[in-house]
């Protein structure tokens, strides 16, 4: 009954970074056996960032493990024949391949789709590059920030009146990640309808544009170019994040009708201030929010976000703290939810990391991402047959490497 | 829609403004017949969101809206009234899947929770994407799109190099929102491949709070290996990390590898600056940015964004010039890649994003115009249900329809 829901598929994931590296932890959560191809030639970015003061864990120590949870590893060098054979052999028993290399990368291996397709007629690629595998700017590289400023999020992105700044986060690489799933998991279900394989190509740039289709429209149908808001809406006010008691601490507060506003009134106990005309109705209040931010900051100051927080939502209004990462995962919620999971990685220690953002009663229960090469016994000898001899061969002359 | 993919998988969406909408559009685009049901009296929300088919509000003038709802098929119920619930869950006992963001304690009252569904229909997978998921002490707060970026983490460190004692801010329009109807696409997706073999249906609870947590793998690492919180202060040790300003707007020059800045150099025609030792590594780069910062600024100021992103990315710099809508718009890779399609609109045709992946063995085809609203009454209740036109009249009248 609660099996997952891609249990019994196998798949390649040739990833890095971020982008890539997710959507193998997603499919993993999924039920699906993940097996990365690493090399000591050319290693993860993401394994050598340096986190902590322990060199030799290092390799092992980093986001890296957050995104590939639950995955396995392999070391294989592609640059040889041999390794290049083996490769193949584990296509023609594997369902999908993944990969957010370069679009050059694996055809330059000799493992192009139509070489793919030969080996195993029914298999799905689903390449994740930068700007798509066609196009004048096919090859042109970029980093997750690069893809907001040339997909269109970057340009709206600031406070009111401002420059534009570069995201700290840059969603554009989970949501590259999540899109790169549509594409799997589309290409699953029409094999299981058709029969038929698929090469997905997905171009992250379209991705972020697709997520701001705001921002898009405005410029169609008006010809304008949307302002960076911050904080601000279209048409709420307030709307916006307001300083609390402590050392840069916030609450966001979002009021959409007089009735939320009458009640955010009663909350701060019903102050002269907030019965002045500017702040009458909806337009008004959005009018004079300048004003009326700093007067709620007044009020917001006195409390920590937790008890702005507390006392809102108590009166129906939404608000919550700007969280920090160490008061995110200690919240009741957060913790109540279960999102973060410890783990005890064996090279590793103590590892923080995250589910894929919804609750399953099919999710997989998974170990933690794998040191290098981890799995090369199960994945050569058990499922691929060869034997300790001939490993022994291909570790000497750096194929399994 | 787009592909054909899921032709015959049917969807019931109850949906409203941006996350429940854009999970079953992208199932839409992909060929799943998607009913949507709106409220008789005033349809979805986003329908009076801005931006307006030039500046003229109307339930049939969003850009959001028709953005969201192309390919969908659109009735008017009223689920309070009890014939109205009767018609909806004849309309679920046929579904495959229920997609709805309706605060958890309202699908309850209306008997429509997934406990209360799967006695109407026990193969359906309902996907219920709500700001803070199905359990837990936050499950009924309020939130929108501000909370849910600030209390999900990404607010605290929504920018690389900040100032904390300005508030921190969200990103541009509803991000976020997408984000988390994109992560419940992919969740429905697994359970659609899953239901079309074992017949099996079940309940995918989003949570758009975790939808914003899967931003934060760098964050969290940092926070498990060396109890780090990170701050909107954090790139300062880092440069170029910027967004600097040029001829005719701005460029994102974001580098990881020192590589990277030796043939930014040479593209700015300074290859001497690598000998510099203020300038040496992207440390030593962050700590003199004040005397680095105006010398790249008096290079990027004679030419155009456009320039510099091309005359970097052919030497390899991962650049990003940073778009407007309006050059996004004429970007000559998405126009290769037929990124932009145009769709119907009161008689004449109008722009918007298309869908970020191509299937190598499924052709493309032209999207159809969202729904007005009720378009498909008739349609759906008399052609497919057998309800008369009279009853619809009968409907309409007592407000059920």
């Amino acid at each position: 009954m609660s099996t997952p829901s891609l249990k019994g598929i196998r798949v390649i994931a040739f990833t890095w970074v971020w982008a890539g590296p997710w959507m193998g932890g997603v499919l993993a959560d999924m039920g699906a056996e993940v097996i990365k191809v690493e090399t000591r030639q050319r290693l993860d970015s993401q394994r050598v960032v340096k986190i902590t003061k322990n060199p030799e864990q290092s390799v092992n120590q980093g986001q890296f493990n957050v995104t590939n949870r639950g995955i396995k590893s392999i070391t294989l060098n592609l640059k040889q024949p041999k390794g290049l054979e083996i490769i193949k052999k584990l296509v023609k028993i594997s369902d999908v391949i993944i990969t957010n290399f370069a679009p050059r990368a694996l055809p330059g291996w000799g493992l192009g789709y139509e070489t793919l397709k030969e080996i195993k007629p029914d298999i799905i690629l689903v390449t994740l590059p930068a700007f798509g595998s066609t196009g004048p700017d096919k090859d042109y590289l970029s980093y997750g920030s690069t893809l907001e400023a040339v997909g269109g999020l970057s340009a709206s992105f600031g406070y009111p009146g401002e420059v534009p700044v570069i995201s700290g986060p840059y969603p554009s690489d989970p949501i590259g990640s999540m899109y790169g799933l549509v594409g799997v998991l589309a290409a699953l279900n029409y094999r299981q309808r058709t029969g038929k394989g698929q090469h997905v190509d997905i171009a992250q740039n379209e991705g972020v544009t697709s997520l701001i289709p705001e921002v898009l429209m405005e410029e169609v149908m008006n010809g304008r170019t949307r302002p960076r808001m911050g904080n601000r809406d279209e048409i709420m006010a307030p709307h916006g994040c307001y300083p609390c008691k402590g050392h840069d601490k916030w609450v966001a507060i979002a009021v959409g009708t007089d009735e939320k506003w009458k009640a955010l009134c009663r909350v701060m106990g019903n102050p002269d201030w907030a019965t002045d005309e500017k702040f009458s109705d909806q337009y008004a209040r959005w009018q004079n929010q300048d004003e009326l931010n700093k007067l709620i900051a007044g009020w917001t100051k006195n409390f920590t976000h937790y008890e702005v927080m507390q006392k809102l939502q108590k009166a129906g209004v939404a608000a919550g703290p700007s969280f920090n990462i160490e008061e995110l995962v200690n919240d009741p919620h957060v913790k109540n939810r279960g999102i973060f999971i410890e783990q005890n990685h064996p090279a590793a220690g103590k590892t923080i990391v995250y589910r894929s953002p919804w609750k399953s009663a099919l999710t997989a229960k998974n170990p933690p991402a794998p040191c290098l090469g981890e799995n090369n016994d199960y994945v050569f000898k058990e499922l691929l047959g060869i034997s300790d001899k001939e490993i022994a061969e291909l570790v000497e002359t750096k194929v399994i490497y | 829609m787009f592909y054909k993919v899921l032709n015959g998988v049917k969807i019931i969406e109850y949906g409203n403004f941006i996350s429940a909408p854009f999970c079953a559009k992208i199932l839409a685009d992909l060929g799943a017949e998607v009913i949507k049901i709106e409220s008789p009296s005033c349809g979805d929300e986003s329908r009076r969101q801005a931006p307006f088919f030039h500046d003229i509000p109307g339930p049939e003038n969003s850009g959001l809206f028709q953005y969201l709802n192309m390919n969908k098929l659109g009735v008017t119920l009223n689920p309070e009234s009890a014939t109205g619930l009767k018609l909806f869950t004849e309309l679920l006992s046929s579904a495959d899947v229920f997609v709805e963001n309706n605060p958890p304690k309202r699908i309850k009252k209306l008997k429509l929770s997934y406990t209360q569904v799967k006695k109407i229909n026990p193969h359906v997978i309902m996907t219920s994407i709500t700001p803070f998921g199905q359990t837990g002490p936050y499950r009924d707060f309020e939130s929108c799109e501000l909370v849910s970026a600030h209390i999900g983490g990404v607010g605290y460190i929504s920018m690389r190099e900040g100032d904390i004692s300005k508030e921190p801010i969200k990103l541009p329009a509803h991000l976020f929102s997408f984000q988390a109807g994109l992560s419940a696409a992919v969740a429905t997706l697994s359970s659609i491949f899953r239901q079309s073999t074992t017949g099996l249906g079940e309940q995918l609870d989003v949570s758009e709070q975790e939808s914003v947590i899967q931003n934060l793998n760098s964050s969290i690492a940092r926070y498990s290996y060396a109890g780090q919180i990170m701050a909107r202060t954090d790139a300062a040790g880092h440069a170029p990390f910027h967004i600097l300003p040029c001829k005719d707007g701005f460029i994102c020059a974001a580098f990881v590898e020192e590589a990277e800045w030796k043939r930014f150099v040479e593209v700015m025609g300074h290859p001497e600056w690598v000998d510099n030792e203020l300038f040496k590594d992207f440390a030593s780069r962050a700590k003199y940015w004040d005397a680095l910062k105006p010398l790249m600024i008096e290079w990027t100021m004679q030419f155009t964004e456009e320039d510099i992103y091309r005359r970097s990315q052919e030497k390899a710099v991962p650049l990003g010039a940073v778009r407007s809508a309006h050059q996004v718009l004429q970007d000559k890779q998405m126009a290769a890649r037929q990124f932009f399609v145009e769709v119907e609109h009161g008689g004449s045709k109008l722009t918007f994003p298309g869908v970020p992946y191509r299937f190598s063995e499924i052709k493309m085809e032209s999207p159809s115009a969202a729904p007005l609203l009720g378009q498909h009454n008739d349609e759906i209740y008399c052609g497919r249900m057998g309800y008369t036109k009279r009853d619809l009249a009968k409907f309409k009248e007592a407000g059920v329809i």
